[in-house]
């Protein structure tokens, strides 16, 4: 029973380290985790803000809306998007 | 207090980036926010595409339309 990993166990593991976020749009996040709550509004520090594959922005540190958040992805190495791949 | 609000506290009365869904930016001081991240932003220039557009001394914007507040 205990090895049953709830799924914000999974995101509360990764307090601390880097994490990579991608919404539903082409946007994706990339910075260390500070912390989260019930909705997985996130904040995240050292962030880097990425349009498709370009980089656009960093900032030191920023709170993500829940609502366009798609997928969470621990220890934060950002991979070329599968369909970039595909072309 | 949990860390998104944390943040938010430690945040008031400092320089932030709100940037909206469709990509617009406002770049201000951080006057206060909600729990819906309703947002008032003073001496606020909205930015589209990296390019000063407006001013506003003060600006109300609604929280669904938030994409994410960040340290500027």
């Amino acid at each position: 029973m205990s090895d049953i990993v709830l799924p914000l166990e999974l995101i509360d593991k990764c307090i601390g380290s880097k994490i990579w976020i991608l919404l539903t749009t082409d946007q994706e996040f990339v910075g260390k985790l500070v912390g989260f709550d019930d909705f997985v509004n996130v904040v995240l520090e050292d962030v880097e803000e990425y349009e498709g594959d370009k980089l656009i922005s960093k900032r030191p540190k920023m709170l993500i809306n829940s609502r366009q958040l798609a997928m969470l992805v621990p220890s934060g190495e950002r991979t070329s998007s599968a369909t970039k791949q595909l072309d | 207090m949990s860390s998104t609000s944390n943040f938010l506290a430690e945040m008031t009365n400092s320089p932030v980036v709100v940037k909206l869904q469709h990509g617009l930016e406002y770049h201000g001081v951080l006057a206060s926010i909600d729990g819906y991240m309703n947002v008032v932003l003073k001496d606020t220039v909205e930015m589209v595409e990296n390019n000063k557009v407006r001013n506003y001394e003060e600006v109300f914007l609604r929280g669904n339309n938030v994409l994410y507040i960040s340290q500027k």
